[in-house]
């Protein structure tokens, strides 16, 4: 061992003094003065500070950090020397793994231990286990955005942060599930509420809130975000990090790779969530009509998720199993003595007779409204003069199958009209339908929308479909009013729901509450029969059509040229994007590219396709090691095969991701 | 045609044996009152023919043969399916409902079974009472569990519910059947018979058979509407009674069954709707040079792109388009866009992004046609136009909306590019399928001459809604994870290719550049994922030979010898038979109708189809038995007072067989 002495107390041997600072960085930390030589192995000196520091402890965590370089000294067989270590290293002996402060897709903060000293890919792949999200990959972490200066000071609520520092996870295997959750959930309440906070959707976001935030009004604002993202291959000391910061955690890469809603469930709630701020913040700008698609899938996830049917509907068909079911009770009732009965009342389709006003729109008539009896049997309408002619011809009849039902609703007006546009050979005809009250509107709309759907009040769904035109109808009462000022807990109810929390806020200015409740409604009338998983995929895929989707944008100059432009980034292919207008100027897809290679010193990303065509640009709004990641990761994730399921291939990440970078 | 008329008289008895089989097999039940009311009006329908005589006359002897078989292979199938219907019934009586049970498993199959049943007895059996209204009680009650009391008065009302379900799903089934008069290229007509579960591809895979085309995935149906002079084509998925009972009963409206490039363009040659745009930028020349010489493995990876992914690709496609005016001859130039969501058009003053984009047209309501000499008709600028109309509007109509383009190409792309955003995956899987259906041709040509393949029962129509607009969401996920195995599969297959690349490449970014060609990075990665792409595997080692589930050929086997309780079930599509298969009579004596008419030469209960054979053996050509021409005179005694189509069926039948004799 190091320091040997003589007698009178001089080192014999070549050792020298090693000072190791204990804890973080900390200049004010304690610290142990070893004797070591050059020939001292890592390990050894890991030894003797844990004797130096005299306490007990589990001190498997710790590694030591080499300041100066910002490196680990990871490999305890190594020497000294081969780190290349002298007496005026600074070294701290901290913990590998400290907290840091995630935020999550869904915007909901959580605090649990990250590696530091494993590259990102690494600690990333870890954290998402610790979730229960499968395929990493596509995930990355962000710096957080610096706060501006605060202008209101502590206006903000202290908010809920949820904690996974205690939670342990047992290494490589996969976390079985207990009590339909991964099992290392199921310890206590709180992290119990965790899971329930990762795998169920959050309620819409108050109004006001979604005002205030910040949304990218040009190009150049998208571009911000992508300087943050950290840097895969190294560790997250490495990157400045420290304990307790707060970082973002996002999905990064936009190829989802096997999403499934029966092992997915935090996958796809924070995918959706990550997808529906985007589309709310105006990241990814789409058309009215999407919105307001988007807004009713909203809706309906919050109204599932909100009465706890989170449980998908088990078994293959459940309409298999109900027939079934019935079969069984119809041969049961025919034991029966009232047979006759039962099956005369249930063969019977339930008609809708009423007295309603109609309208019919011509050409040259001032004509309103007028009262006629009508019978809705079937998908088919009649009206008649009066009750008494009902046996006879009616004036008209009208079959709704295929038509399109349009709500025109004003409940603080008691207005409830059903505007039907029917079909027919010699074109559409228009009529419009006018009920008294909620109750009687609800149930001809019920039945109008089964019937244009080829459907008639006898179907299962008919029920329900009445409740929902109600509760949407109660949600236009209490939210008609309403400017977005309420301020709303997570648990607000989903019949107090604020249209405007549902879509983005250029709607809000453009549209009244009352305006945007019938659109939202209308569109909800296609979506109300999904599950929640159902929904919440159907969300992201019409998120994933929209034209916009899925590019990043980066602030390059291309060579040979003398303006700034916009490069794209999307899992296919490169955009060159005029930066004033946002016109695509250019496309080259990944398909024929043949290589690329960075210059890190002048900072310039070289491109080689088929054909010989040959891209350079330099990368002004975010480093190029950003734009040489994404692009490597996305070859990367091209590669992905469901054989090889869970394993990755780290090494080929890294390969394909990393590189020099002059320090 | 002696020997069909032997094969006739087989058929006929045996078709009896079956017959009797089934009214035995209704006795058993306790039969309601017969249900006067609903005659089915529909059944009288055909397409193509000013009345159902002509439609009948029309039919040749063939086609009349075919339609026969077609409906003696609806019994059997009936009666196959009651059969099946039964047991399961009785083993849902046990408590824990198996999950195992064979592909018919399930009430779906059950109920639906049921019901064939009653639907062709009603056509066939003119002189019984029509059949119950609900087929339901065609299911013998087996002896229910025991019930407590107490349970059942909860229970009642779920119960109810159910059965209501159970009801309104079975009148959902109900069959109908088209004649359709099919237009061919050789300005020659097909009639033939529809029924109202096929889809497009089996009236498609039916055609196949009579004409003996070479089956490639061009063939399509094609529908014309004469007066407003649009045409379109038929999709594969497409319901075909649906979509031709949306015409009138006077229309002109054609159905024409020819071959057309234009149906799976987008597959053959991705890269003209998806890379277009961005070649005409680069220049004409340059574009265009680049998209021909795509190759096969870009091909199949742009493809895979588009249509594998977790949600489909719609091809960026915009541009200036002429949009007739409402009621109006004039053109007006607009800038439109083509999205997942519809069609858009950017406002005056306006610019092209999103957020101020107005929507034009959403596509579920409307199918696309190209219009055929717009110019002259509306005064279009040019010819190139398409039209967007819901399909049920048969007249001119201020919703019809007519587009026009400035030439072929972008109609072609604008045309597909709709087509994609309204039917989505559905239509790279009937492209699928069409590959694999043409590649079982070729190899059966080879064999032999094709056999028909049997409809598929239309199962998956259930899940096209009103419009033939697929629910994207619902369907897709498992059409992924189908995908997803399949491309696991394929990619297994590959793996050690990859593994051969990987430990050379030093720096994955920086690729060796030894080779001639060297490997691009892309197509590094894509050896493991890309290359495999999906579509043209389906010719390839795996599509090459195994048929698809419902082709399979198998050939007619004899009828089983029929017993009371367990019946082996009948060969899966009777119709299978040999082209020049001969239908039998009609089977509307058997069972009771025998009070009036004497039974034909077979006795009812036909236990082997061999003994009832009629002695004229050595004979070519016997003589039609005699009630054949008593038969169809009386249009049925039964409750029906209209005009019956099975005995009109029968005249046409009776005719031809007097003309050649």
């Amino acid at each position: 061992m190091a320091g040997m002495k003589t007698a009178t107390g001089d080192y014999i041997d070549s050792s020298w003094e090693l000072r190791v600072f204990v804890g973080e960085e900390d200049p004010e930390a304690e610290s142990v003065t070893l004797r070591v030589t050059g020939e001292s192995h890592i390990g050894g000196v890991l030894l003797k500070i844990v004797e130096e520091i005299k306490r007990k402890q589990d001190w498997s965590d710790h590694a030591i950090w080499w300041e100066q370089k910002k490196q680990w000294l990871l490999q305890t067989h190594w020497t000294l020397d081969k780190y290349g270590i002298l007496a005026d290293a600074r070294l701290f002996f901290g913990p590998q793994h400290r907290p840091i402060i995630l935020r999550l897709p869904n915007r909901r903060a959580l605090r649990l231990r990250a590696s530091f000293s494993q590259p990102l890919f690494q600690a990333v792949a870890a954290i998402c286990r610790l979730l229960s999200i499968r395929h990493p990959e596509e995930l990355s972490l962000l710096r957080a955005p610096e706060k501006k200066e605060k202008k209101k000071k502590d206006k903000e609520p202290e908010e809920e942060l949820y904690d996974l520092t205690k939670v342990v996870l047992a290494g490589g295997v996969a976390p079985a599930l207990f009590r339909g959750m991964p099992a290392h959930f199921s310890d206590s309440a709180q992290t119990e509420a965790c899971y329930h906070m990762l795998s169920r959707p959050q309620p819409p976001p108050d109004p006001a809130l979604l005002q205030r935030l910040p949304r990218p009004s040009s190009l150049l604002d998208k571009t911000q975000l992508h300087s943050r993202w950290l840097d895969s291959s190294r560790c997250l000391m490495q990157q400045g990090i420290t304990a307790g910061d707060m970082l973002w955690l996002r999905f990064k890469y936009y190829s989802f790779f096997d999403l499934d809603p029966k092992t997915d469930p935090v996958r796809l709630t924070q995918l959706y969530e990550q997808a529906r701020w985007d589309v709310l913040l105006e990241e990814t700008d789409c058309t009215e009509e999407e919105m307001m698609v988007f807004a009713a899938l909203q809706y309906h996830i919050n109204k599932l998720s909100q009465s706890g049917e989170v449980g998908e509907p088990t078994g293959t068909d459940p309409g298999l199993d109900d027939l079934d079911a019935a079969l069984n009770n119809l041969e049961v009732k025919l034991e029966g003595s009232a047979a006759t009965d039962v099956l005369d009342n249930l063969t019977t389709i339930p008609e809708l007779k009423d007295y309603l006003r109609i309208f019919r729109p011509r050409k040259l008539t001032l004509k309103g409204y007028r009262q006629h009896w009508v019978v809705f049997k079937e998908t088919t309408l009649s009206y008649y003069k009066s009750q008494d002619e009902a046996p006879g011809d009616p004036i008209q009849q009208l079959n709704l199958k295929g038509c399109e039902v349009v709500p025109d609703v004003n409940v603080s007006g008691q207005k409830f009209c059903i505007k039907l546009l029917v079909p027919s050979p010699e074109g559409m005809s228009e009529v419009y339908l006018r009920c008294q009250d909620e109750k009687q509107y609800a149930h001809w709309m019920a039945g109008c929308r089964l019937a244009s759907k080829g459907r008639t009040m006898a179907d299962s769904s008919y029920p329900s479909e009445v409740q929902a035109i109600l509760a949407f109808l109660s949600l236009q009462r209490t939210g008609g009013g309403g400017s977005g000022g309420h301020p709303q807990g997570p648990d607000a109810a989903a019949e107090g729901l604020n249209p405007y929390g549902l879509v983005a806020p250029r709607f809000q200015r453009k549209f009244k509450a009352k305006q945007l409740t019938p659109r939202i409604l209308e569109a909800h009338q296609n979506v109300a029969q999904l599950s929640l998983s159902e929904a919440q995929l159907r969300f992201i895929q019409a998120w994933q059509s929209l034209p916009d989707f899925g590019i990043s944008y980066i602030v390059v100059r291309f060579k040979g040229s003398r303006k700034d432009e916009i490069l794209g980034i999307a899992n296919n292919r490169l955009i060159r994007i005029d930066l004033a207008v946002g016109d695509v100027v250019k496309t080259w897809r990944f398909s024929n590219m043949r290589q690329w290679n960075v210059n890190w010193d002048i900072r310039q990303v070289a491109i080689e396709f088929d054909e010989h065509i040959n891209v350079a640009f330099s990368c002004v709004s975010a480093s190029c090691r950003i734009v040489h990641e994404y692009i490597g990761g996305y070859i990367f994730l091209s590669t992905r095969e469901r054989a090889r399921g869970e394993e990755l291939d780290e090494d080929l990440f890294l390969q394909l991701t990393g590189g020099h970078e002059a320090f | 045609m002696g020997e069909s008329n032997e094969d006739i008289d087989q058929m006929f008895s045996n078709l009896l044996g079956e017959m009797d089989l089934l009214t035995q097999s209704l006795g058993v039940d306790t039969l309601p009152p017969p249900d006067p009311k609903p005659p089915r009006a529909e059944f009288n329908y055909s397409v193509g023919f000013k009345d159902l005589n002509e439609s009948l006359n029309a039919l040749e002897d063939q086609d009349l043969d075919a339609l026969m078989a077609d409906l003696v292979a609806d019994i059997s199938e009936a009666e196959q399916r009651t059969i099946q219907a039964q047991k399961e019934s009785s083993q849902n009586q046990r408590p824990p409902a198996s999950l195992e049970m064979p592909d018919f498993s399930g009430a779906g199959a059950l109920g639906y079974g049921a019901n064939v049943a009653a639907v062709s007895v009603s056509h066939y059996e003119n002189d019984l009472p029509p059949p119950p209204a609900d087929p339901m009680v065609d299911l013998p009650p087996p002896p229910p569990p025991p019930k407590p009391l107490s349970q059942e008065e909860e229970a009642a009302q779920a119960k109810a519910d159910k059965i209501k379900l159970a009801l309104e799903k079975l009148k959902e089934a109900k069959v109908k059947k088209l004649v359709v008069k099919v237009h061919m290229n050789d300005n020659s007509t097909k009639s033939l018979m529809v029924d109202e579960r096929q889809l497009t591809r089996d009236v498609l895979d039916n055609l196949f058979e009579k004409t003996h085309c070479d089956c490639n995935v061009d063939w399509c149906l094609y529908e014309i509407y004469t007066e407003l002079q649009i045409e379109r084509i038929f999709e594969d998925h497409e319901n075909v009674v649906e979509v031709l009972s949306d015409w009138t009963r006077d229309t002109e409206n054609k159905v024409l069954f020819l071959e057309k490039e234009e149906k799976y363009a987008v597959f053959k040659n991705p890269q003209n709707f998806y890379l277009d745009n961005k070649g005409k930028k680069d220049g004409k020349k340059d574009g265009k040079e680049t998209n021909e010489k795509m190759n096969a493995k870009n091909k199949e990876s742009l493809l895979e792109e588009s249509f594998c992914g977790s949600s489909i690709i719609v091809p960026e496609l915009e541009g200036a388009l002429y949009l007739k005016e409402d009621g109006k001859k004039s053109w007006k130039r607009r800038y439109f866009l083509l999205r997942a969501s519809g069609i858009y058009y950017v406002p005056k003053g306006k610019t092209k992004t999103s957020r101020d984009l107005a929507c034009f047209i959403q596509f579920k309501n409307v199918n696309i046609y190209y219009g055929i000499q717009c110019k002259m008709r509306y005064k279009a600028p040019t010819d190139y136009c398409f039209v967007l109309k819901h399909p049920q509007i048969q007249k001119e109509s201020q919703y019809i909306k007519y587009l026009c383009c400035d030439d072929a190409r972008t109609l072609n792309q604008w045309v597909m590019g709709i087509r994609i955003a309204k039917y989505g995956k559905t239509l790279f899987d009937n492209y699928q399928r069409a590959v694999e259906r043409a590649g079982l041709a070729s190899r059966w040509t080879n064999l032999g001459p094709a056999s028909a393949a049997p409809p598929s029962t239309g199962l998956k129509a259930g899940t096209t809604q009103a419009n033939g607009q697929i629910p994207q969401a619902v369907h897709s996920v498992s059409a992924v994870l189908e995908e997803a195995q399949r491309h696991a599969e394929t990619a297994k297959d590959k793996k050690p290719a990859f593994g051969n690349h990987d430990p050379g490449a030093p720096r994955a970014h920086q690729l060796p550049k030894s080779s001639l060609p060297p490997p691009p990075p892309v197509r590094r990665s894509s050896d493991v994922c890309g290359s495999p792409a999906t579509v043209p595997r389906a010719k390839g080692p795996r599509g090459g030979f195994p048929a698809p589930p419902d082709d399979s050929l198998p050939p007619p086997p004899p009828p089983p010898p029929l017993e009371d309780d367990e019946l082996p079930p009948p060969p899966p599509d009777f119709n299978d038979g040999p082209p020049d298969f001969v239908p039998p009579p009609p089977p509307s004596f058997a069972g009771e109708a025998g009070s009036q008419l004497p039974p034909p030469p077979p006795p009812p209960p036909a236990p082997a189809p061999e003994a009832p054979k009629p002695p004229p053996v050595g004979v070519k050509r016997p003589p039609a038995p005699p009630k054949r021409k008593e038969n169809p005179g009386p249009p049925g005694g039964g409750g029906s007072g209209e005009q019956d189509f099975m005995s009109d069926l029968m005249k046409a039948l009776q005719k031809k067989r007097g003309n050649m004799s």
